[in-house]
């Protein structure tokens, strides 16, 4: 039986979608058997930051409607070994499913595969419950803005009331330039918040824009910070004991080598 | 570059301790269910009660909730105009 987690935020734009591809990635790297569903119905794009929209012909929609086999609506990542998708409808509302077809749906999954994740729709409304309630843990992604933390707080607490105790978080796009100066929360003020588990950090990198554009998570990348700190995430989820280091900010020589080499 | 030379000369505290601050305090409202309305009752009925043993000027009165680590707090500034009378009332 596997394990369905659940990453959400409340807040739009934080980093859900992406983090959820990246952490597929990184798990299927270590040799586990993934699947990453997009619980965003008619406003998917877990396919697109994947790169495999070309080839999503059937989505969860399908299954639960039996109008296809599991099997068949299972999109496969070629990059990496043992990676499916399971894309959203985009013709449906999130009204159109029910959270107990959903559940129904997660447990088939666990069946198949160690991990599922579910990319979860923003809100807190009907999209987020189904994205939730075949959930067995939560990753929350928040940012280190007042906006996103409040919501993250939002979330937690909604996710407690479901029974959903397992939970970790992700601070996503850190900037250790501006923690440096005082004008960005740190980890540590969020956790002092938030009162959860940290499970990892990950530093702004503009990357990550390049690697939406071409559709290939970043965690493919070997030398991408922002990367290897989703592949640490995976790492603790397996059980591992990993320190979350703390971002140096780029030095003073890096930063005006990035300025004269970006000129044009 | 010039701005955040400014800002570091500047004695305004860092943007930062702002945010967190100011999350604490929505948080503390997020997480009771206060609202406003409750808030401006509190003071309303707490400057009524206190008013029966000293002058106050309702204006002045300052009710706020606070958070602190893993507790809250009510912080209320309540400035002194005068004595009403020299013991408390006898009902």
């Amino acid at each position: 039986m596997g394990r369905a987690i659940v990453i959400t935020s409340g807040k739009g734009g934080v980093g859900k979608s992406t983090s959820t591809a990246n952490l597929g990635t990184a798990l299927a790297m270590l040799g586990r058997a993934v699947v990453v569903v997009d619980a965003d119905v008619g406003l998917r794009n877990l396919d697109i930051i994947m790169g495999l929209e070309s080839r999503v012909v059937y989505t969860s929609m399908d299954v639960i409607e039996g109008t296809c086999d599991i099997e068949k609506a299972l999109v496969k990542d070629r990059r990496v070994e043992n990676l499916r998708l399971l894309a959203a409808s985009q013709k449906n509302n999130k009204t159109d499913i029910q959270a107990k077809q959903m559940k129904e749906l997660c447990l088939e999954l666990k069946d198949m595969f160690d991990y599922v994740l579910i990319d979860s729709p923003a809100g807190i409304e009907q999209g987020f419950q189904n994205a939730s309630v075949g959930a067995d843990e939560a990753l929350i992604v928040t940012t280190p803005e007042v906006a996103a933390v409040r919501d993250a707080d939002r979330i937690i607490g909604l996710l407690q009331s479901m029974e959903i105790n397992d939970m970790n978080l992700v601070i996503n796009r850190l900037s250790p330039n501006m923690v440096k100066a005082g004008d960005m929360m740190n980890q540590q003020d969020i956790i002092d918040i938030l009162s959860i588990k940290l499970i990892g950090v990950i530093p702004e990198d503009q990357e990550m824009v390049v690697s939406t554009n071409r559709g290939l998570p970043l965690t493919h990348d070997r030398r991408s910070i922002a990367g290897d700190s989703f592949k640490r995430i995976a790492r603790r989820l397996e059980g591992e004991e990993l320190p979350i280091p703390t971002f140096k900010p780029e030095s003073w020589f890096g930063s005006l080598f990035d300025k004269l080499f970006n000129w044009g | 570059m010039f701005q955040r030379l400014m800002r570091a000369l500047s004695r305004e505290p860092k943007s930062k301790n702002v945010a967190k601050s100011r999350l604490k305090l929505i948080l503390v409202q997020d997480r009771l269910g206060v609202d406003e309305e409750l808030m401006k009752t509190l003071q309303v009925e707490l400057t009524d009660l206190l008013s029966r043993y000293f002058e106050l000027k309702p204006d002045y009165v300052e009710v706020d909730l606070l958070r602190e680590a893993d507790s809250m707090a009510l912080v209320a500034n309540i400035p002194i105009f005068g004595m009403k009378t020299r013991r408390p009332v006898q009902v």
